[in-house]
């Protein structure tokens, strides 16, 4: 009779043995010959690459009472109960004013190191919060498109990487993240991000579940090109047990780098107690502890503004403002600052005129920030203008597909163009 | 019609519709409900011998005692109003932040325990059908109590979706629309005559009855006028319609023109094709696979008009078609996280759970009952499963399992796993936490004895063919088979204690294969 030990030797492991190699890890090397040469981009190094942070802010960002055209006499009719003076609000240039919750974004503008981008949209804007978060997140304004725009920089441009080339921080798997390879991975808390189990004998028990936690097939290389189904990136075709198999997989490899690095590095700098202040905090301990990480995703929710809005409205962008202040604090005390960029989105604006809930409801173009240190500040695009509007809804003056290409081209350093199908033309903002 | 499936079915048959249908049960009543015949125990199903109310609500809820405790509410503010006039302005203000504290502690404290509530009633109902319906209404007619605030319009939203579990859809949707939670939800208690809101019109039509492309904007625009002027009382509940907020000009909605009201307007949408084929879609989605094929479609739209909207001929129809018991749908369906805990319970004979562990896991997982991220309800399929929830699903395994928690005088992983969790979260949080840990530090678990009896314990081939009967009722594969087994031998060892067989059982369910039902 076989030992105990022999036995996991054996057979266990002996038969899933080419697992205990992760199939990533065997891609990265050959990949990285390969793809080094024939791609026009850069490899994944590790912790001298730039670092995007795509931050959702989810619900529809009223726009108009973020970036606020004060001097403009159809923004104070439309909006009697819930306008803002020029007395609630950071000065940024002739007739513009930034929300004054946000007192750190305005010290970034000053200093040069926050883009404010007015009035960006798409053509055919869909109301549907659902709808056009798709939109914003594949980066296909009829919101038919399997994958994410950040899943096809990942396919695209990083040949090889491991899954932790994208993070999200949200519960549920961003849509942006959809890809046909490798659509990155999500946690919430590094320390559980772990198979937790009892008894002694550890290291056995391990390995028992790492042999069930391996796929019983090489996963074929012909089917991963296959374009996937669903909203997160599974592969068409394939069960909802591969599915399973593959994510056990990533979340099994990822959990060994993630767990290690989380218990090195702690911050310096004081966040508050908001959940995108924890996000980012987390965010912050992963760039020091050196993840290979190119984009990481956080969400911050709650801007659905139908009803009362002015306190609700202000307090989330002061949440905003308090979160990212010590986030950039964070970076710079570790040396990293100038690695990182901060880029928010949110599906849509809000109608111009207000409600009769002293809210507004759902609307078209808004404007967005890109910050950080490597960022050329200042406002880009055209302010749209409050009295040509469409159907009540503000036009858009700017694509969100130029946005993501400035990104792409000018910090991810890669070609926009196959990511996202088109050549859209940079806005300069990226320093 | 869709192909009848025949009555003479398999064990494995009788279980799938167990899960599907339910929540899965314990070998023992799997069996029973096998030898009812496909039939009987479809019927069985839809006509449940337990009454709506057969389970009590908290002691705090109910209609009645909850405008008496509303107008209380209302009389100790208007009290506290002539008490402060004699106090300063910081005074004032003190005792107001005061007494707003108390009735948040007091609200959140509710609406921990409807969470509860529900959960223990989908562990312990005689009618899980409906229950697993109610879960469904839940997410058709998403509504969020982190907006409603009021955990007793939750509950009674709740109930509403009892009623008509598998009754008259249309109808339900007349009485959601004048629902108190829906109305506080989607706001359509502030819409008024000249500025409508059009959140309630909007979400009516794409989300719960037509679906995305069966409208345009200008539809939601005049119907969006037809839905004001309803009128929420705060006292006593009641909704009534305000004709002066009404807005009674002529609208035109799908090509008809008339002075609607709300009411017409959803009769407006019934007469709309995409009505007869939106829910029997989603329904097949809910319960069957993860899309729903268009001549299955057209065959439920047809049972569902023909039925006048009711439910129940539609879930029949499902429930005995041979698509449903096909073999690429059987164990092929990702558990949404609610079911993920309570089928474990089921299976493991698991008689209540720690209230406080329940919320934590709900939140966990990413399904927190009475908390539906948006108005379109959760993403199901694979939309639960990312790395970071897959963990977690298999560390909640080692916490209800007991698998995870460590032989005595060792530090408990599983209790330290919550408060790490917290850890983040603030001192109030790591209190909630410590004290959850201590609740389930004192839960005495699975009953392994009755589970897996010692004389089986000689045999590891046999106990885990009996536990995978119990946590699987199908063949995991053959890998997965004999890592179980070997692991069995390697536990097997001088004694096989409870606490091994926990562990057995915890790897079992760290499994991929553990999250398809």
């Amino acid at each position: 009779m076989k030992t105990r030990r022999e036995f996991l030797r054996s057979t266990v492991l002996g038969a899933s043995s080419v697992w205990t190699v992760p199939m990533f890890v065997e891609r990265t090397f050959a990949d990285l010959h390969v793809g080094a040469r024939d791609l026009a981009t850069q490899a994944v190094t590790g912790k001298d690459d730039t670092i995007l942070v795509v931050l959702q802010l989810a619900g529809g960002n009223d726009g108009l009472n973020t970036l606020v055209p004060y001097e403009d006499d159809a923004y104070h009719k439309a909006r009697p109960r819930i306008r803002k003076d020029a007395k609630d609000l950071i000065k940024l240039s002739d007739g513009i004013g930034l929300n004054a919750s946000m007192p750190h974004l305005g010290e970034m503008y000053k200093e040069g190191g926050l883009a404010v981008v007015q009035g960006v949209g798409y053509p055919n804007p869909n109301r549907s919060h659902f709808v056009s978060t798709s939109v914003w997140e594949t980066a296909d304004p009829l919101a038919r498109s399997n994958t994410g725009w950040v899943g096809r920089y990942f396919d695209n441009a990083c040949p090889g990487a491991d899954p932790t080339v994208g993070i999200s921080l949200n519960k549920t798997h961003p849509e942006a993240f959809g890809a046909m390879k490798n659509p990155g991975v999500s946690l919430s808390t590094p320390e559980l991000y772990r198979w937790i189990h009892g008894g002694g004998e550890k290291a056995e028990a391990e390995a028992f579940f790492n042999s069930l936690n391996s796929p019983d097939a090489p996963v074929d290389g012909a089917s991963i090109d296959e374009p996937p189904t669903g909203k997160v990136g599974g592969i068409a075709g394939e069960s909802n047990l591969d599915f399973l198999e593959r994510v056990a997989m990533d979340a099994r490899v990822s959990s060994k780098k993630i767990l290690e690095l989380a218990s090195r590095h702690r911050s310096s700098v004081n966040y508050d107690g908001t959940p995108i202040a924890r996000s980012l905090n987390m965010v912050a301990r992963m760039i020091a502890g050196k993840m290979p990480t190119r984009v990481f995703y956080v969400s911050h929710g709650g801007f659905d503004t139908h009803n009362q809005q002015i306190n609700s409205h202000d307090r989330l962008l002061g949440q905003l403002d308090g979160a990212l202040k010590s986030f950039f604090a964070d970076l710079k005390a570790q040396g990293n600052a100038d690695r990182v960029t901060v880029m928010t989105f949110s599906e849509f604006g809000r109608r111009v005129s207000e409600n009769a809930s002293n809210g507004t409801d759902h609307g078209k173009a808004s404007c967005l920030f890109v910050a950080g240190a490597p960022v050329k500040g200042g406002l880009y695009g055209r302010y749209p203008s409050l009295t040509d509007l469409d159907k009540g809804d503000l036009k858009h003056t700017v694509d969100f597909r130029q946005v993501y290409a400035t990104v792409l081209e000018d910090w991810l350093r890669t070609k926009a163009r196959p990511i996202l199908g088109k050549d859209y033309g940079r806005l300069g903002f990226m320093g | 019609m869709l192909p009848r499936a025949k009555n003479d079915w398999t064990l494995e048959e009788a279980a799938h519709l167990v899960r599907r249908a339910g929540f899965g049960a314990s070998p023992a009543e799997i069996r029973r409900i096998h030898e009812l015949g496909r039939k009987a125990a479809v019927d069985s199903l839809l006509a449940p011998d337990e009454p709506i109310d057969a389970i009590p609500l908290p002691e705090w809820a109910g209609p009645e005692r909850a405008i008496a405790e509303r107008r209380e509410r209302f009389a100790e503010m208007r009290e506290a109003r002539m008490a402060q006039r004699g106090m300063s302005d910081k005074e004032r203000e003190e005792a107001r932040r005061k007494m707003q504290r108390e009735i948040r502690r007091e609200s959140q404290q509710r609406l921990t325990s409807i969470g509860g509530w529900w959960f223990d009633r989908m562990m312990h109902s005689r009618a899980p059908l409906r229950e697993k319906m109610v879960l469904f209404l839940h997410d058709h007619f998403a509504t969020s109590a982190q907006k409603v605030r009021q955990p007793g319009l939750m509950l009674d939203q709740n109930q509403l979706f009892r009623e008509y579990a598998f009754g008259d859809f249309r109808e339900l949707t007349h009485r959601i629309a004048l629902d108190p939670a829906m109305m506080l939800y989607l706001d359509t208690q502030t819409s008024k005559k000249g500025q409508p809101n059009e959140n309630f019109a909007r979400e009516v039509m794409e989300l719960f009855t037509l679906g995305e492309g069966h409208y345009s904007e200008q539809d939601i625009k005049e119907a969006a006028r037809a839905f004001t002027g309803y009128q929420l009382n705060r006292i006593t509940g009641e909704v009534t319609h305000n004709e002066r907020q009404w807005d009674d000009g002529a609208k035109t909605v799908f090509g008809k023109r008339g002075r609607f009201d709300g009411a017409q307007i959803i009769d407006l949408l019934f007469e709309q094709k995409a009505a007869a084929e939106y829910v029997p879609s989603k329904l097949w989605v809910y319960f069957v696979e993860d899309e729903a094929p268009q001549a299955i479609v057209k065959d439920l739209a047809a049972t569902f008009r023909a039925g006048g909207f009711r439910l129940e001929p539609v879930l029949r129809e499902i429930f005995l078609s041979r698509a449903f018991y096909d073999a690429t749908v059987i164990r092929n369906q990702i558990k949404c996280p609610v079911q993920f805990v309570v089928q474990m319970c089921r299976e493991l004979e698991i008689d209540d759970l720690p209230p406080g562990y329940v919320l934590a896991a709900q939140r966990e997982l990413g399904q927190q009952l009475f908390f539906p991220p948006n108005v379109a309800g959760w993403d199901w399929g694979r939309a639960w499963i990312n790395t970071n929830t897959l963990l977690s699903r298999y560390n909640t395994a080692g916490v209800v399992t007991k698998g995870a928690v460590n032989a005595e005088g060792v530090e408990d992983e599983g209790g330290s796993m919550m408060e790490m969790a917290a850890a983040g979260g603030g001192p109030g949080q790591q209190i909630v936490a410590r004290l959850i840990k201590r609740s389930m530090d004192h839960w005495e678990g699975p009953d392994y004895d009755r589970i897996a009896p010692r004389s089986l314990r000689e045999r590891p081939a046999e106990l885990v063919e009996a536990l995978i009967d119990r946590l699987f009722q199908a063949d995991p594969g053959k890998k997965q088979r004999e890592t179980f087994v070997e692991y069995a031998r390697s536990k097997k060892g001088v004694v096989f204690t409870n606490h091994e067989v926990a562990e057995l059982c915890h790897l079992m369910m760290s499994t991929p294969h553990y999250q398809l039902c």
